[in-house]
């Protein structure tokens, strides 16, 4: 029996040495992207039907479970990396990414994009944005709260789930959201908030699925999730809470890579990524907003999406360097 | 004269058996060994773990707990089912195991929706005024869920063991009038007590490294495990060195209880064909069987049931019309199918080694070690000491990933497999010494004569095992790039990513039924080939 799955596995492994022979002429541009991006429903099958229309080339998304994995996994394979392309970092993340050294400067002459502050990052580029939102069911919850105070104040079985920060881009996102509004004073805010908490679940899949099944009253998730119930699924029940302080930004970017053999064809796949064409394919398979104006226009569902102002962001080398421990001081008050 | 010298002497199975338990010991080993020499080539932060002894402490408790209570959970099932005969028996039996195996998502989805508060349990409760009051998150809901897999788990391994009581025995018992307790204990007992220390072992670790249902029911960051630590040194400090280190913690500690529990398993005595004697407990007995029977229908199945009826919606219809649901479904069959042969293989030739070491404890221990060890090292450790040991012999890394995928399964998988096969085959081998020694047997008549034959029930649960393990796993290549490979998990994982919750609730319910199709059909395939 030994023999057999032996021989099968060296037939597998043979049959894939087939693969890559293919296409040799043309050149290829490699981007390693987190999974959901790369994905059948995500943006990536579109955006590389776009793009190797234009390029002539090829456009491999490889992708990772995140994108910090996709990022250790070009630092793992640090000189021998076919990667041309990081793309997924975001503002949480981008000092992790500037202190590996690997990326280089785009060089590019940006549109002028529709963001909630001024973009003068001569590395990454912004492709698309989004703000961090607890989303509620209507037909259960006639009023959400307005600020983390509200929610605080609320009574105990008032039930938030939220996630994991060390895992989850929302998860990081809430630790940021209060360290920017209350400074010195979150700790008071994540005690208040720990009677709330259902539980801290590992990844946002987890804890969309309790909210849906109806275990918490509200789940931490972004302004635009409601603009998928809307859209893709004509149901309106669902509502991001409006915290009248503001809500935090998380913009997502792509960087170029020094090692990467063709500076050339990946400066054109950044260039694309912010094109009209591709704007058009982010908003409806990532559900966030774009950073230009899109072919066509942005889809109406998202005009019924929260107001989010005042955008909050925090300074991206206080973040590197503060992120530990503010996790810690987050888990503290919350124990 | 102990029971294994009468055994006759296999060179050949010795040595597959040690050469199986030294090509674990080198991967594991390897796969440590890489990430620690890459670790030495990343400028870190450094990684600074709060309290290890806390976590550990915590986790130990936790998974002690829940070891105690699965086990004797699992007890009461085989005692229960064992006596009862009722409609629809052979499915219960094979819906037992089935949620060890599902994805956590899934079975936190199922247990949630009986226990939370939206869920059926309250839903009930609520037509009388009344509610379940506590809250299944908690350390409450962790050690709940863990004995729900668990226990039914081993009850599913009791429930073999019990059928194997060789029906002379059962034919004494009953002409002696025993009761239901001297029953138990002079014969269920003994019956049980060889494959208690492996099943112990096996759920000792799996709530000890538990990852997902920790930290989706934990109800917050007071209730942590190891496991979360090395993911944030890994992930988030990208601090190798440190990882590794963590992972040593928790192998030691998993190797306080894996060595004692190879060492100390009494050998297996017990063993016969499937017998059809029925022989029914008094009546105040066999209502409290019922009883017992009814919880078990409400607390192992009904959140099945729930995974099942969310699933069987209109998206069902769209599901199967995809062409990446049916890709993704071919994938994930032949990988099943390839990791459940190799689980097999190598469980079958371990315990084949093992069984012939009956008096020699620490030969036992050594051939019984390799098969829990894939288990106690961290699965993030793993994923990446497999990328980068694929990435040092030279193999793509996209190319690796089914091979990695066959052979992690196939792994995490053993003690399983081991758990449900090793104890039979030593009983087995024990009860016809004699009778191959008489015949000077060869070693291969002796597997198609006496092990092959005999070993049906056994051998097929295995696989079933086996298979439906490799179905429903995915942890360990996350940075394998494999947004073209996709298995039912995967697919599963991303259409929630994606809002999708229809899409995957169907296909959880898919996996559902697939696996239970699996462990009923499975083994009844084999006691045909077997018998044929």
């Amino acid at each position: 029996m030994v023999r057999v799955i032996r021989t099968s596995l060296y037939a597998a492994a043979l049959g894939a040495l087939a693969l890559p022979a293919i296409a040799q002429d043309t050149p290829t541009l490699t981007v390693y992207t987190y999974d959901a991006f790369a994905a059948d429903w995500g943006p990536g099958p579109a955006l590389k039907e776009g793009f190797e229309a234009q390029c002539g080339c090829t456009l491999d998304f490889v992708s990772a479970e995140d994108s910090i994995s996709a990022l250790r996994r070009v630092q793992l394979e640090a000189e021998t990396t076919r990667a041309d392309i990081v793309l997924g970092l975001d503002t949480a993340t981008i000092g992790e990414g500037m202190a590996t050294g690997l990326f280089v400067e785009h060089g590019l002459d940006l549109p002028a994009f529709d963001i909630p502050l001024d973009w003068t990052d001569e590395v990454f580029v912004p492709f698309d944005y989004g703000y961090f939102a607890f989303v509620y069911d209507t037909e259960t919850l006639a009023t959400p709260p307005a600020s983390f105070e509200d929610l605080i104040a609320l009574p105990d079985d008032f039930k938030v789930v939220i996630q994991d920060p060390r895992s989850s881009t929302p998860g990081l996102g809430l630790i940021l959201w209060i360290k920017a509004l209350y400074g010195d004073g979150a700790s008071d805010i994540w005690q208040g908030l720990a009677p709330h908490v259902l539980t801290v679940t590992s990844g946002w899949s987890e804890s969309y699925d309790l909210f849906l099944s109806g275990e918490a009253d509200m789940v931490l998730s972004y302004t635009t999730s409601p603009a998928y119930h809307v859209i893709a699924e004509d149901e309106d029940r669902y509502q991001a809470a409006k915290f009248t302080q503001g809500h935090y930004t998380q913009i997502e970017v792509a960087g170029i890579l020094a090692a990467s053999p063709d500076q050339e064809l990946a400066r054109e796949f950044l260039a694309y990524l912010v094109s009209p064409q591709a704007q058009a394919v982010i908003p409806e398979t990532n559900w966030m907003y774009p950073v230009t104006e899109p072919e066509g226009g942005l889809n109406p569902g998202f005009d019924a999406m929260i107001d989010p102002q005042p955008a909050l962001l925090l300074d991206a080398e206080a973040v590197t360097a503060n992120t530990r421990a503010w996790i810690d001081e987050a888990f503290a008050a919350l124990q | 004269m102990t029971a294994g010298s009468l055994l006759a002497w296999r060179p050949g199975r010795l040595l597959t058996g040690i050469a199986i338990a030294l090509a674990i010991a080198v991967l594991i080993v390897s796969l440590l060994a890489t990430l620690w020499i890459a670790g030495q080539r990343f400028p870190t932060t450094g990684s600074n773990v709060a309290d290890i002894g806390h976590l550990v402490r915590m986790s130990a408790i936790q998974a002690g707990i829940s070891t105690v209570l699965s086990i004797a959970t699992g007890i009461a099932i085989a005692w229960t089912i064992d006596r009862l005969r009722f409609p629809g028996r052979a499915l219960v039996i094979g819906l037992l195991s089935t949620a060890l195996v599902l994805p956590a998502l899934v079975v936190v989805s199922g247990l949630v929706g009986i226990w939370g508060r939206n869920g059926w349990a309250n839903a009930v409760l609520g037509l009388f005024g009344q509610s379940t009051g506590g809250s299944i998150f908690g350390l409450g809901g962790i050690i709940a869920a863990h004995v729900i897999l668990n226990g039914a788990f081993a009850g599913r391994i009791f429930i073999d063991r019990l059928a194997a009581i060789p029906p002379e025995k059962l034919k004494l018992g009953r002409s002696l009038g025993l009761s239901a307790g001297r029953r138990f204990a002079v014969i269920d007992a003994p019956a049980l007590a060889s494959s208690i220390p492996g099943l112990a072992a096996t759920i000792f670790l799996l709530c000890f490294t538990s990852f997902p249902i920790v930290l989706t029911l934990g109800g917050g960051p007071a209730n942590q495990t190891l496991e979360v630590a090395i993911y944030q040194s890994v992930r988030l400090d990208f601090d190798l060195g440190a990882a590794v280190k963590l992972a040593l913690v928790q192998l030691l500690v998993c190797a306080a209880i894996i060595i004692p529990a190879t060492t100390l398993s009494p050998a297996a005595t017990l063993f016969g064909r499937r017998t059809q004697i029925v022989w029914p407990e008094r009546r105040a007995v066999s209502l409290m069987q019922a009883g017992l029977l009814a919880l078990l229908l409400i607390g192992f199945i009904a959140p099945l049931a729930v995974v099942l009826m969310r699933g069987l919606g209109p998206a069902m219809g769209s599901l199967l019309s995809q062409p990446a649901f049916w890709r993704a479904t071919g994938t994930s069959l032949a990988i099943g199918t390839l990791s459940a042969l190799l689980a097999l293989a190598l469980a079958l030739g371990l315990a084949m080694a093992r069984a012939m070491m009956a008096g020699n404890r620490p030969a036992r221990a050594a051939l019984g070690l390799p098969v829990f060890t894939y288990l106690a090292v961290p699965a993030v450790v793993l994923s990446l000491g497999f990328f980068l040991l694929a990435r040092f012999l030279g193999i793509p890394t996209a190319m690796a990933a089914p091979v990695v995928l066959v052979i992690a399964n196939a792994l995490l998988a053993l003690p399983f497999v081991f758990a449900a096969l090793a104890p039979p085959l030593e009983a087995l081998l024990n009860r016809h010494a004699r009778l191959i020694r008489a015949l000077g047997l060869s070693s291969l008549t002796q597997w198609r004569r006496i092990e092959w034959p005999l070993l049906g029930q056994p051998l097929g649960y295995a696989l079933a095992v086996a298979f439906v393990f490799s179905l429903g796993d995915l942890g360990v290549i996350s940075l394998f790039g494999t947004s073209e490979f996709s298995t039912l998990p995967w697919m599963m994982y991303r259409a929630f990513g994606a809002y999708r919750t229809n899409d995957a609730e169907a296909i959880a319910a898919v996996l559902l039924i697939l696996s239970v199709t699996a462990f009923v059909g499975i083994p009844k395939l084999f006691e045909k080939l077997t018998h044929a």
